[in-house]
């Protein structure tokens, strides 16, 4: 008799513990669940934000969700070898070069240019820009914001009256800055090794 | 206060005025407020075409802004879109011949 009660009471204890358990991680699960993949943030910070479209994808977010799923890590043009060194940093992946058929990374800066006295004022080209670069309505002129155009060239081929060239931005004093210094320390997310000389 | 900003592009010359307006402020006074016609000789807030993020708008004066909206300022067509299409057309028409 005395035997059968310990089976019951060891029963249970262990019943009850199941139950205290189930309910933290069932309480757990709701209280701190996470929106999204939060890797998906992290890398999203490390595109260039042109929503160029170039990697394939309609804009960076989405390539930044294809990353966290596994897609290939040299696919942003804009970006160019410092966004896939970042990225391979954080997705602790191996560094490759630039996927060729996404495009290469120019190597002057371009800017689009609207040739005015042929430009017919139909907004195709506003409407393709990602970044809002180009000022104008329908039946007005539309003129290029070059601080803001990221040389992406995506208005080029809507526009029907082919009035966009893209050009290299002229290097003037204003424009003109040193290189980014080649070796350590010039790529994100690296770190330049301190030494402290007491 | 919301933030807004107001813009004017010339070929050699484009201009984004950051800016921040009283909630109800309307197009006009954001342009005004934003002193933008002193950066450039010859415009006339009261005269120029305005819209927001590409679409023109009739009453500047009546359109009250929100948040996080740029306000464009237009400057007209040097080309007659009429005659462009003419001339492509006619282009087209021989290059096929």
């Amino acid at each position: 008799m005395e035997f059968l009660f310990d089976n019951i009471t060891a029963l249970g204890a262990l019943t009850a513990i199941a139950l205290g358990f189930g309910a933290l991680l069932g309480f757990a699960a709701v209280k701190f669940k996470v929106d999204g993949n939060p890797i998906v943030e992290q890398i999203d910070a490390l595109l260039p934000q042109t929503q160029c479209g170039q990697c394939g994808h309609p804009g960076c977010r989405p390539y930044a969700e294809g990353l966290a799923e596994g897609e290939e890590i040299n696919k942003c043009v804009p970006g160019g070898e410092d966004t896939i060194r970042a990225l391979a940093d954080l997705l602790g992946r191996e560094f490759v070069p630039l996927d060729e058929e996404h495009g290469q990374t120019p190597e002057t800066k371009m800017v689009a240019v609207i040739r005015e006295a042929e430009c017919i004022g139909c907004t195709k080209c506003i409407q393709a820009c990602p970044m809002d670069a180009i000022l104008g309505a329908a039946k007005q002129m539309h003129t290029v914001i070059a601080d803001e155009c990221t040389g992406c060239d995506l208005c080029v081929e809507p526009c029907p009256v082919d009035c966009i060239d893209m050009l290299p931005v002229p290097e003037t004093l204003q424009t003109w800055h040193w290189d980014a210094p080649k070796g350590i320390g010039n790529r994100p997310g690296e770190l330049i090794p301190v030494r402290n000389i007491a | 206060m919301i933030q807004v900003e107001v813009a004017y592009a010339l070929p050699e010359k484009q201009l984004i005025v950051p800016l921040s307006v009283k909630k109800g402020t309307t197009m006009y006074d954001a342009v005004v407020q934003s002193g933008i016609a002193d950066k450039f000789a010859g415009l006339d807030v009261d005269a120029v075409p305005m819209g927001v993020f590409g679409k023109a708008e009739r009453k500047p004066k009546e359109r009250v802004l929100e948040e996080g909206e740029r306000v464009e300022l237009y400057r007209p067509l040097i080309a007659d879109p009429k005659e462009v299409r003419k001339k492509r057309a006619a282009k087209k028409a021989a290059g096929e011949e």
